[in-house]
């Protein structure tokens, strides 16, 4: 009895025991390739990027130089210059930084929200559920482009924060739905209604019993979703509508390249920028693609 | 005094349509259905799937809308007392017929455990695993299983994790929903006989839910048949059993399986009686919807869904 | 089923009329108002508040908004202060670019989409499928304004198969034969471009949904009873897949619109994307309004035809 006991002690201590979402999730990671290299290279980018960036001198790059005028790449430039002297390697290195950095952002404001509207509308039901969904159905309706541009082009005062909001406040729809459709299933368990009978608030319920077993499709999303956040954002700033000037992204790079001149002589502004969004894209989509088929295989076999 | 009383019980669910979703009908889940049972019985409700016998349970216990009538625990008014009487809620628990499903599979045995207590009680940390694990004493798991998962337990394990859940606010009242029917049948046995014994231990009153006759003639008191929403029987154990007087009654009983293999061809012809009568006199016991008629008393205990005899 | 369809056209016009109150609203918040775009700015700030008052601009909000509704009704969507034009003319011509450019990009998306979705789907996991996989999975991690640009930048200045930008070369006599070609070739390469991305959602949901109509049993009785392989896919798979495919095309108006403003300021494309960056440049506010206004009707509209087809093809969208 005793052995047995010490044998269970033991069973306990060893973390990997418990069914943790995220374990599950991070062993599929680790057994598909190339979602492993995309995480890797992911990971390098972005610690590349935010260590650069930390060093690097913001106002020092985008200090407008007339006399180093669309240089090509040389040893000073290593990718040359903008129309305004500016250096692109370091605009490269910052815009990446700016434009992750607004794609966490919003991903995660929009996450927040979409989050909690679905999980409310789903595990309500009914009058609210229907009420709730056709709020939903006219915000995805509406043109999401235009209407950020008007937002963005009225807000008095500017900054990272407002544009994510106000990007968020346009995105957070397709999550919203998905956590919905789960949590109607989710709720008609027996553990759901357990805690009902046990006593436990609604939102006790929300948040700490259903949301954590929704967990992988909450984290499976939210990658998706930062691939795409990242491409907006990045279209956001080519129109001009992004970040000011002064503080570069990927897209404000790629917005150089309207210019016909720039477009057909001078890739150096834009073609590394355009590269490295796609990169970026691909990767955050890979991982997550790697993450969606681990939890839909879970969920086929049981 | 009954610890739990029930009049005229309905629960309705809206049939919707046409452009704006009116209710133009109702599904009729339960309808009509009273009964008391007093502390310390056990009352068996039993029923085929689509009976109403899940729903009446669910009723009782706050998870179905009450459309009209009333239930009374301990002369107190609890119709729909939803979230509101939280003294109330804690003295009527539940157990649910899956344990794979009821435990939330992310949470470990001590944070399940501790969830009426954390609602109900006010423990410190050290206090309520101390209760955790005495719990888990009481259902026969070892204390040390509490950082474990649901899903390293047996289902047999898991319905006890169950029901430590539902007895660790010491509730009166504890509505059991076929608490065995996932089970493995070895472990059925186990697990009824573990609730007799915390029955007898904490003075428990039991609403069980089953389709098993076999099984509620083992645990109960008193008995009631529902068909359609409508209660077709009621009376004690004995009168059930010994004295079915509803051909749908005579036709359950008549088919619980027999032991003896001596009695086989007894059994059958039985059988073959039951069925004759209830073919013959289908009419003579349900109306033209089909459905039960209303309670006739024919003894102390015992009523009948009879027509009235005019 | 008629219940359906009026029931999604009473979700419609709330939608609509939500749709306008929120623009009027950020009309409202706009700098400038119908005023500025009418009066020389040099008349005294006094002078400008008695015509205010005389123009009703100092009503309450939802008086103004009435107004401004029922003004809409009639197809007045107000002036536009930079061109000195109502901007009902303005957007005209805008319009008709548009809808052609929209029209040529459903067309080709469905074009490429249709084969490709069967090839892939019929064919699923070979090397074939796994090609067309290949490319829908990058093209949904492909932004269209790069796109966009690698495009122009490949075929408009180093092949020099397009013309890279405009509508129509300047000096054609409209209705001639060289009118029209030279609109449709200004048309092709923004079109390819656009559907060539936006396809890739319809190749993977028609390659997913005959994948699974392949495993139904209806199919696996089709061949049991001995019907040819093309019989097979031509009669009974096509038919229940292609058809809420053709349905989409509503849901699509969306992804459209925000197309069409990336793709017509890459391509310099005189439409109504290139107008509504332009006016926000210029903050000629009473255009961006018209324009958001009839791209969201637009989208509103599209969404609701695609629903009541899809009613109509597929019966289990209506039980919801």
């Amino acid at each position: 009895m005793e052995v047995n006991n010490t044998n269970l002690a033991n069973q306990i201590q060893d973390p990997t025991k418990s069914p943790s979402g995220l374990k599950i999730l991070w062993k599929e990671i680790v057994r598909d390739k190339l979602a492993l290299v995309s995480l890797i290279l992911l990971t390098l980018i972005t610690v590349f990027v935010y260590g650069i960036a930390f060093v690097l001198d913001q106002d020092e790059i985008v200090r407008v130089d007339l006399f180093a005028i669309h240089e090509p790449p040389s040893e000073e430039f290593i990718l040359g210059t903008d129309y305004g002297g500016r250096d692109i390697f370091g605009q490269l290195i910052i815009g990446t930084r700016n434009s992750l950095s607004i794609g966490f952002l919003v991903t995660a404001i929009s996450g927040i929200f979409g989050i909690a509207f679905g999980l409310i509308a789903g595990y309500f039901g009914g009058y609210t559920d229907n009420a709730m969904m056709r709020v939903l159905d006219f915000f995805q309706v509406l043109p999401f482009t235009m209407l950020v541009i008007v937002f963005v082009s009225i807000v008095p005062n500017y900054t990272i924060l407002a544009f994510s909001i106000i990007m968020a406040a346009f995105n957070w729809m397709g999550i919203a739905r998905l956590i919905r459709s789960k949590a109607l299933q989710e709720k008609e368990l027996d553990y759901v209604q357990a805690s009902k009978t046990l006593g436990t608030s609604h939102t006790k319920i929300i948040f700490r019993e259903v949301m954590p077993n929704i967990s992988s499709l909450i984290i499976v999303t939210m990658t998706l979703n930062l691939a795409a956040n990242i491409g907006i954002e990045s279209g956001l700033s080519f129109l001009g509508f992004g970040f000011p000037e002064s503080t570069p992204s990927l897209g404000t790079l790629l917005s150089y390249a309207t210019n016909p001149q720039t477009l057909e002589y001078r890739w150096w502004i834009w073609v590394p920028a355009a590269i490295l969004i796609l990169v970026m894209m691909l990767m955050v989509r890979n991982v997550g693609e790697a993450l969606r088929r681990a939890t839909d295989a879970r969920q086929r076999r049981g | 005094m009954a610890i739990l009383k029930v009049n005229d019980l309905k629960v309705y669910f809206p049939i919707k349509a046409g452009i704006f979703n009116r209710t133009v009908d109702h599904v009729k889940a339960v309808d009509g259905v009273s009964f008391s049972i007093e502390q310390g019985k056990t009352y068996g409700l039993v029923g085929e799937s689509g009976s109403g016998k899940t729903t009446t349970g669910r009723a009782v216990i706050g998870l179905e809308s009450i459309y009209s009538g009333k239930v009374m625990f301990n002369g107190k008014d609890i119709t729909n007392f939803g979230r509101k009487n939280s003294a109330l809620r804690k003295d009527v628990q539940m157990i649910f017929q899956d344990p794979y499903s009821s435990l939330n599979p992310r949470k470990r045995i001590l944070d399940i455990i501790a969830e009426p207590l954390r609602n109900f009680e006010n423990l410190s940390m050290q206090e309520e695993k101390k209760r955790v694990q005495s719990l888990l004493e009481i259902v026969g798991l070892s204390p040390e299983s509490i950082l474990k998962y649901p899903h390293e337990f047996s289902g047999g394990q898991r319905q006890r994790i169950g029901i430590a859940r539902a007895i660790a606010v010491r509730p009166k009242l504890i509505i059991a929903d076929e608490p065995v029917s996932a089970l493995d049948v070895s472990v059925q046995a186990q697990v009824l006989n573990f609730m007799q014994d915390i029955q007898k231990e904490l003075n428990l009153t039991y609403l069980f839910i089953s389709h098993d006759l076999g099984i509620v003639k083992h645990m109960c008191d008193d008995i009631a048949i529902m068909y359609k929403g409508r209660y077709v029987e009621q009376g004690t154990t004995a009168d059930i059993f010994n004295n079915p007087q509803h051909i749908y009654t005579k036709r359950l009983v008549s088919a619980i399986p027999d032991i003896n293999p001596r009695n086989r061809e007894k059994q059958y012809h039985f059988r073959q009686e039951v069925q004759r009568e209830y073919a013959n006199s289908y009419n003579d016991y349900f109306d033209s919807e089909g459905l039960a008629y209303g309670l006739q008393p024919i003894s102390d205990t015992h009523l009948v869904a009879l027509p009235e005899r005019g | 089923m008629w219940k359906f369809i009026v029931r999604r056209i009473l979700i419609t016009i709330p939608q609509i009329i939500l749709l306008s109150v929120l623009l009027f609203l950020l009309a409202q918040a706009m700098p400038g108002d119908a005023l500025s775009g009418l009066v020389d700015p040099n008349v005294s700030l006094e002078q400008k508040n008695a015509l205010r008052e005389k123009l009703g601009l100092n009503a309450p909000w939802y008086e103004k908004y009435g107004e401004w509704a029922s003004g809409l009704v009639q197809g007045d969507l107000g002036q536009s202060f930079r061109f000195k034009m109502p901007v009902s003319d303005l957007i005209e011509q805008r319009m008709i670019n548009t809808f052609w450019l929209s029209l040529a990009t459903l067309i080709i998306t469905y074009i490429i989409a249709i084969p490709l979705g069967i090839l892939s789907g019929r064919y699923n996991d070979t090397i074939l499928d796994s090609s067309i996989t290949g490319y829908t999975y990058i093209g949904f991690a492909t932004p269209l304004f790069i796109f966009g640009l690698v495009m122009l930048w490949v075929f408009g200045y180093q092949l020099q198969w397009f013309p890279t930008s405009g509508s129509v070369t300047p000096g054609l006599e409209p209705g001639s034969f060289e009118y029209v070609l030279s609109k449709a070739q200004h048309l092709l390469l923004p079109a390819i471009s656009m559907a060539l991305i936006q396809t890739v959602s319809t190749v993977q949901y028609l390659r997913s949904e005959i994948v699974d109509t392949k495993q139904r049993e209806f199919i696996i009785t089709a061949r049991a009873k001995g019907a040819s392989e093309s019989r097979v896919y031509n009669k009974h798979i096509l038919r229940n897949s292609l058809l809420p495919i053709a349905a989409f095309f509503g849901y699509e108006i969306t992804f459209l619109i925000g197309g069409t403003v990336f793709v017509e300021m890459i391509f310099g494309f005189p439409g109504m994307g290139q107008l509504f960056i332009e006016s926000i440049l210029l903050r000629d506010y009473s255009v961006v309004n018209a324009v958001v206004l009839i791209f969201g009707i637009a989208a509103i509209l599209g969404a609701l035809l695609s629903d009541i087809i899809l009613s109509l093809v597929d019966p289990r969208i209506r039980i919801k």
